[in-house]
């Protein structure tokens, strides 16, 4: 049996996944951040723009809709610097040479329409601006200029805040990864005990669910569910094996008697030797058989597999061997059902169902074999008059190696209905054991190849 | 014994001593000549094609494999009847075999008897016969047909297990069958049955041909059938 090494758990893997883990969770954090920066931001430029419009609006088409004169205009910016003495915004007036009129920002003329604009203010060093540039109607260029204080300090913080935003994410990715990963691994801890306890040979072992929840009880319940029906395995093995090697002691311990007494210089009873050979080889040819049959090592020799005529076939054969046992093989009713089959594998069906008649009732009793159509497919009934079975052997008896209350000192691998029950499974049927009151009935349900049944009786007419 | 033709030479080709003994006076006790190679390499050095008329080969040998030494043979132009005799038994093993070239296929353990009848089939020169033509063996006729017997003036319908085993019979007339060649070649099952499906049907046979008024048939206790044509006169 290949064992697989245990494997320790490679040292720092969890951490490094919680270190990937927060750097994929930081850069998120960090586009997030710089997502929503850009948006408030764009939103801050939108509104001073609209500002800037409103107010060229207000000193260049008044409401009474006359046209404004430079020296109009002059007046106003001067009026306006008098009251204001702080303000966002500042008014300048170019004349068309581009020298300043009015106003009191040291600034070149912006070209029209809106842009950004750099100048000296209040002796501190470059400042930045939003800028709006109009033509008046006398050919000289009116300017708006606002400086927001705030816009800029939005500008200057972005760089640290989204920093900052991706170490905190930083931090909080590491630190869940390693608290989820040590849940799952509290969590898978129980598993790995119990499959540690199974490898080591406690077969009875279980992973316990109480403290499990979500998906690792779900996942736990399902191991432990192939856990059992392994075991189940083993144990049918285990019973296997021993029934075997109690099976095989009869026929060598008789073989070593008959030995013996040609030791002790009687004569030995070479045809009883040779029997109990015998006995033992088709113990071995039914194991072989069955083990061929039960892990699909047999040639796929599936076809489109006419029963009638193989029903027929089966009982020409065992017709002779009933009468010698005293009794009568009767064929009843015989459907036309093709089903997909092995040929070989459904002769030995029928002839262990009907070698079970000769060999494990009273000489005299005799069988009924019938072939059906029924929704399900082809039902084969194999019915005796013989004593029957005990209550509780139908299910016992197609297990390996069981044998009938009436079968006495019978021949036979012990292993006939075990292989019936193994082919009959190979061809997707059911093999059912039922009282026929008096004897035992046997069904076997096979799925019928429909395309090829409905082509079968379609052409007996012509056949 | 029952084999009067002139003595075949057989190589035998077995790596166990006991079985290779056990096999080499069986068969000169059986009329053959045998030789014996103990491996697949020594098979092949020893194998002449106007000496032998007949290999029995094992599977698993100390050097080449059977399976391989059959298939050098084969591919060497050699037409050799092979039988091969070996412990592998499967459906699986024995499509095998014969897929490399085996003309018959046996499993171990075996009877001596159940070889040296195969042997005996296998080295036989098969005339054969057209399809559908009334079998005959002295005055006993089969149609294929309409499975009737009939000897001299009586004749009777025999049903198709009957007609299939007394065909088989009549074709291999005064050689021995076993059982298991009959269960192989007139039923075609490839599992041993455990009941006497060949004995309960061969006496039924014999029934139906007492009462044409002829029996052939003759048993070899523990191996067989021969199908006597001097009783069919």
């Amino acid at each position: 049996m290949p064992l697989t090494p245990r494997l320790a758990a490679p040292p720092g893997g969890v951490g490094r996944l919680a270190i990937q883990a927060g750097i994929a969770f930081a850069l998120a954090m960090a586009a997030v951040g710089m997502i929503a920066f850009s948006a408030a931001d764009a939103w801050v430029s939108s509104r001073i723009d609209a500002s800037l419009r409103y107010h060229t609006a207000k000193y260049l088409a008044p409401p009474d809709g006359h046209a404004v004169a430079d020296g109009e205009l002059i007046a106003r910016i001067t009026d306006w610097q008098r009251r204001k003495v702080l303000s966002e915004r500042t008014y300048l007036l170019f004349d068309r040479q581009g020298r300043r009129m009015a106003g009191r920002l040291d600034l070149m003329p912006p070209p029209p329409g809106l842009s950004d604009v750099h100048f000296y203010g209040g002796g501190r060093s470059t400042q930045t601006g939003r800028a709006i540039a109009t033509q008046t109607p006398g050919g000289s260029l009116f300017v708006i200029v606002q400086h927001s204080e705030a816009a800029e300090n939005l500008h200057a913080l972005l760089p640290s805040v989204v920093l900052l935003i991706s170490l905190v994410a930083v931090v909080m990715g590491v630190s869940a990864t390693l608290l989820f990963a040590r849940l799952t691994a509290n969590r898978l801890l129980e598993t790995q005990r119990a499959a540690d306890a199974i490898a080591a040979g406690d077969l009875s072992r279980r992973i316990p669910t109480d403290r499990l929840d979500g998906m690792f009880a779900v996942q736990a319940q399902s191991l432990n569910r192939m856990l059992d029906r392994m075991a189940e395995l083993v144990r049918a093995q285990q019973l296997f094996s021993s029934n075997l090697a109690h099976d095989l002691r009869t026929p060598l311990t008789r073989l070593r008697t008959l030995l013996a007494q040609g030791a002790q210089g009687r004569p030995v009873p070479f045809e009883r030797a040779e029997r109990e050979c015998a006995a033992i080889i088709a113990i071995f040819d039914a194991l072989l058989r069955l083990a061929e049959i039960e892990t699909g090592q047999l040639p796929r020799a599936m076809a489109p597999l006419p029963l009638r005529p193989l029903i027929e076939d089966v009982a020409d054969t065992m017709e002779p061997v009933l009468a010698d046992h005293g009794g009568r093989l009767d064929v009843g009713r015989l459907d036309d059902v093709s089903i997909t089959g092995d040929a070989d594998l459904i002769n030995q069906l029928l002839i262990n169902l009907l070698e079970n008649v000769a060999t494990h009732t009273p000489a005299g009793t005799s069988a009924r074999l019938s072939l059906e159509r029924d929704g399900e497919g082809a039902l084969i009934t194999i019915r005796d008059d013989g004593p029957g079975l005990a209550a509780g052997d139908h299910a016992r008896l197609v297990r390996p190696f069981e044998r009938g209350a009436a079968a006495g000192d019978a021949r036979g691998s012990g292993l006939g209905l075990a292989i019936a029950q193994a082919i009959v499974r190979f061809h997707q049927g059911r093999l059912e054991l039922g009282d026929a009151a008096p004897g035992l009935e046997v069904r076997v349900r096979i799925p019928a190849n429909e395309a090829f049944s409905a082509a079968a009786s379609a052409a007996p007419a012509a056949a | 014994m029952y084999f009067r033709s002139p003595a075949l030479h057989i190589l035998v080709v077995e790596d166990d001593p006991v079985i290779a003994d056990h096999i080499l006076t069986g068969l000169h006790q059986h009329g053959y000549d045998a030789t014996l190679a103990r491996s697949g390499g020594e098979a092949l050095a020893a194998f002449e094609p106007n000496a032998h008329d007949a290999i029995v080969l094992d599977r698993l040998l100390p050097d080449i494999n059977g399976l391989v030494t059959l298939d050098r043979l084969r591919r060497k132009g050699s037409t050799v009847p092979v039988l091969i005799l070996s412990a592998l038994g499967s459906v699986n093993d024995r499509i095998e075999g014969l897929r490399v070239g085996a003309d018959d296929y046996l499993t171990k353990p075996f009877d001596i008897d159940e070889l040296a009848a195969r042997l005996a089939a296998i080295t036989r020169r098969n005339h054969s016969r057209p399809e559908g033509a009334m079998i005959e063996v002295g005055r006993l006729q089969l149609d294929p047909a309409s499975h009737r017997a009939s000897f001299r003036e009586d004749a009777l319908v025999l049903n198709r297990k009957q007609y299939s085993l007394l065909a088989h019979l009549m074709c291999n007339a005064d050689r021995l069958v076993t059982r298991s060649m009959l269960l192989e070649r007139v039923w075609a099952y490839r599992f041993s049955p455990t009941t006497n499906i060949v004995e309960s049907n061969m006496s039924r046979l014999r029934a139906a041909l007492l009462d044409l008024g002829c029996d052939p048939i003759e048993t070899q206790r523990g191996a067989g059938y021969i199908l006597r044509s001097e009783r069919c006169l």
